[in-house]
């Protein structure tokens, strides 16, 4: 078990004027669970690290970092490596060989341990998390979730007393991020592992967590028990703070009542303690939005419409897409659910044309997709994918933007990539390497891209995947301003909040056929898994008049 | 195919020693009957390790190469004393006919033996011998095998998504599906080594380069291996022995011998075959046990 100790930290980036941490102090006890808050650049990152003494950044560092009472630096190359575990971010890059069962043995074969040894230690940790039937498995072949899990599991191997862990579970989709999450909380139950854990997205953390530590431009914001840290959010009211507090939270301590739940005890952070609340009586229970349907839809006119569409990327493989029908109809804001693979990305992609389907057909305002020419297709039908990277050609995000607005053939290029620099607020990035942008920047880049050609419908694959909450809540403002000027959009997203707070429409996709195509309340108010948390606490209060009467 | 089962169940360094043996021996051995005989006794254990569905795939490009040797020696090479025919004024001699044969036989039981290499010793089995030799290289060829289908998705995704930018290579002029494609691998490769600090840190974070590294694939050495590989080696010693003896090839130049076996070839044309097959015994064996257990339930 280890105890961490920071005094008086203080870290300089070479280059840098401004301190990426300042006068940093704090201590872990040895089997704590300390999640690690605040925004983007708030130096989360460069905290964890620097208590990585092998992946520490370069730069002038001063203060100390004692791990269990011994200097970081005293320790010995190979215990260091071993007493410390670090899972970052992206799945993908941190595996290193090409089979499961080697790119768990990596780690000891580096500390040249003994075969019998590593065998024995394999069969305990793949045993832990499941992973034996994964063993002979390619590691390209697995999902996101499951090569995370891997590269929990091998750093697992060295046996580390101290897991950071930084943003693990951004890039993963809800249920995978669930199940990581699962197994970190067991993990520090069951083995008493030291774990920080640095994250976005904090509202699933929280109610696991022994301790939140929130950093601000490099200085300590604050660091107290989770129950804690939802009050002082509440007391302050800043957008950055409240938005990192659990749905339920937020909701119960928004209610007129709310100075009763204070007096009787700390705020609620899921499900089941703002029930128990309500039970007891210190809230009611009434749902404050009730948003106004839009206009009956089926008025509208269909804009694009998937008849009898048919895919399988094989001629051995199941289909993608069985048959499905769906219609787009003008001004829609429609997000799209569906399960892990169950073929949303595929289905944008048919949508925009980018592959044909194997029969059926879509249709754009009547012609088939295939009649169009592929540049006015592409302009009319605007496409961004999972990853902006991929829109990204040019050495600068000037010269990309220059290039998007020439070929939709804009009268001055130049100008209109200043006009839509301005409306996205990326001016101060023009000159950058789009590689040197951040997750949101991009998103907002490759999204001016494709709005050059002023396109009739906006399909977005998982456009708040890995964006931190500030970024997604700027590019819900812009969403909105461009379905304002008339562009309809398809939005493929596990982010249920962020479409019921947005979307006119739900729809859900299973087994390669849209199940359900309804308005937002009227779908999330059936579903108990693709709900917002503050919906699954109102759908079990509000039973139907029926059920009451039965029970009478 | 079950690993623990019949000849893949033996250990990779005595399954080394067959195909080092069995690759000599169908080089040293120049004899067209000899080499045929081997030849049908690989192509028997090509059959017996997953039906000959490999041997198929490559039967076409190694038969095509076999007519060529047969044709094409004769035609360069005009020693021997023999003369059987002349082709315009080139004179076709039996000596390099028989040549050219003995020399496509040879080939075919190195094809053949090549094939059922790639089928027994696996990746795994390959990583174990090669890295006591040099681990670092090993590990290179497992990242590489590792990078080479990320990238290919990659660049699959990338030419989707690029495609609605007008930069593709399947439209417009040469030179500018030159310069897309430039553009594409470009791209391609700064994503690439992007992604490569993050896989070194991960390296580092995980101890490499702190010491020496062992290597985690392990093989038991059994009794089974035991036996082969003595009996390997011992039907190996006989044959080398018999060969110094002057056994075991045909003098073609620059005249002919007599093609037919004396009581020495003989004895090494057997002793080899009996080397070929030597492995198939744990196969026979296995299937054996498999065949009683079957009986049984």
């Amino acid at each position: 078990m280890a105890s961490v100790e920071l005094q008086n930290l203080t870290f300089h980036y070479p280059d840098l004027r401004t301190a990426a941490l300042s006068n940093l102090s704090l201590s872990v006890r040895g089997g704590e669970f300390v999640v690690l808050a605040g925004p983007s650049g708030s130096g989360k990152s460069t905290l964890l690290r620097l208590l990585k003494r092998e992946v520490s950044p370069g730069g002038r560092l001063s203060g100390s970092i004692l791990l269990d009472g011994r200097p970081l630096e005293a320790w010995p190359a190979r215990e260091a490596a071993s007493a410390v575990g670090l899972v970052m971010q992206h799945p993908d890059n941190q595996l290193v060989v090409d089979s499961v069962e080697h790119e768990l043995a990596f780690g000891m074969e580096n500390f040249g341990m003994e075969r019998s040894a590593m065998r024995r230690r394999m069969a305990e940790i793949a045993g832990f998390f499941g992973l034996e039937p994964l063993l002979s498995r390619r590691t390209d072949e697995l999902s996101g979730g499951q090569k995370q899990t891997v590269n929990l599991a091998s750093v697992l191997m060295l046996q580390p007393q101290l897991l950071l862990l930084d943003e693990p579970l951004a890039q993963l989709d809800p249920l995978a991020a669930r199940d990581l999450l699962g197994m970190i909380k067991r993990l520090n139950d069951e083995w008493g592992i030291t774990v920080i854990m640095s994250e976005h997205r904090i509202d699933d953390l929280l109610p696991l967590a022994d301790r939140v530590v929130r950093l601000e431009r490099g200085g300590l914001a604050f660091d107290g028990p989770p129950r804690g840290f939802a009050e002082e959010a509440w007391r302050r009211q800043e957008p950055s703070w409240v938005e990192a507090l659990p749905a339920v939270t937020r909701w119960a301590l928004s209610q007129p009542h709310s100075e009763t739940i204070r007096d009787s005890g700390p705020p609620p952070l899921s499900v089941k303690e703002a029930r128990q609340l309500l039970d007891r009586g210190h809230l009611a229970a009434e749902s404050g939005s009730t948003r106004q349907s839009p206009s009956s839809a089926a008025a509208r006119k269909p804009l694009l419409q998937a008849d009898g569409v048919f895919f399988a990327y094989d001629k051995r493989s199941p289909a993608v897409m069985s048959g499905l029908e769906w219609t787009i109809r003008q001004g829609d804001r429609i997000a799209l659910f569906g399960g892990n693979g169950s073929g949303k990305s595929t289905l944008l992609r048919l949508l925009a044309g980018l592959f044909p389907p194997q029969r059926g057909e879509v249709l754009l305002e009547g012609v088939k997709l295939k009649r169009l020419p592929e540049a006015e297709r592409y302009t009319r039908i605007g496409y961004l994918a999972q990853n902006p990277l991929l829109h990204f050609a040019y050495d600068t995000l000037e010269e990309d933007l220059f290039q998007a607005a020439r070929r939709a053939e804009c009268p001055d290029p130049a100008a209109e990539v200043r006009r839509s620099a301005e409306r996205f607020g990326l001016q101060r990035l023009l000159d950058r390497h789009p590689h040197d942008l951040s997750g949101g920047e991009r998103q907002l880049g490759a999204l001016a891209m494709a709005l050059f050609g002023r396109p009739q419908l906006l399909l977005l694959d998982e456009p708040t995947k890995g964006v931190d909450a500030a970024a997604k809540t700027r590019l819900a403002a812009h969403l909105r301003t461009v379905h304002e000027s008339g562009t309809t959009m398809v939005i493929a997203t596990h982010d249920v909040e962020f479409s019921a707070a947005y979307a006119n429409r739900c729809s859900l996709l299973f087994q390669g056929e849209i199940v359900a195509d309804e308005e937002p309340e009227t779908f999330f108010q059936g579903n108990l898994f693709y709900a917002t948390p503050l919906h699954r606490l109102l759908n079990s209060l509000t039973s139907s008049p029926a059920e009451e009467a039965d029970v009478r | 195919m079950n690993e623990g089962f019949g000849v893949r169940s033996l250990h990779p360094s005595v399954m080394l020693m067959y195909y080092a043996g069995g690759m000599t021996f169908g080089m040293l051995l120049f004899h067209p009957v000899i080499l045929l005989c081997g030849w049908a006794a690989s192509i028997i254990f090509n059959l017996h390790m997953d039906g000959g569905k490999a041997w198929k795939r490559w039967a076409v490009p190694a038969l095509s190469a076999l007519l060529f040797l047969l044709v094409l020696n004769p035609l360069v090479s005009h020693r021997g004393r023999t003369v059987l025919f002349y082709w315009g004024d080139i004179p076709i001699t039996l000596e390099s006919v028989v040549y050219g044969v003995t020399m496509a036989c040879s080939l075919m039981n190195l094809v053949t033996l090549f094939i059922s290499y790639r089928i027994l010793i696996t990746e795994h089995k390959f990583l174990y011998l090669f890295a006591r030799v040099s681990p670092k290289a090993a590990l290179l060829t497992m990242m590489a095998s590792g990078l080479v289908p990320r990238l290919r998705r990659r660049m699959q995704e990338l030419m989707i998504v690029q495609k609605t930018r007008g930069i593709s290579v399947t439209q417009g002029s040469l030179v500018l599906r030159a310069r897309h494609g430039t553009r594409l691998v470009g791209n391609l490769l700064s994503w690439a080594l992007e992604d490569a600090l993050q896989t070194a840190d991960s390296m580092q974070a995980r101890g490499y380069g702190t010491g020496p590294r062992s290597a985690y694939p392990a093989f038991r050495f059994r009794v089974r291996d035991g036996a082969a590989a003595a009996g390997l080696l011992i039907a190996a010693a006989v044959i080398f022995f018999l060969w110094s003896r002057g056994n075991g090839y045909l003098t073609i130049y620059p005249r002919l011998g007599s093609v037919s076996l004396s009581n020495g070839d003989i004895s090494v044309l057997v002793v080899y075959i009996l080397f070929l097959l030597l492995p198939l015994g744990w196969e026979w064996r296995d299937r054996k046990t498999w065949q009683a257990l079957n009986y049984k339930t």
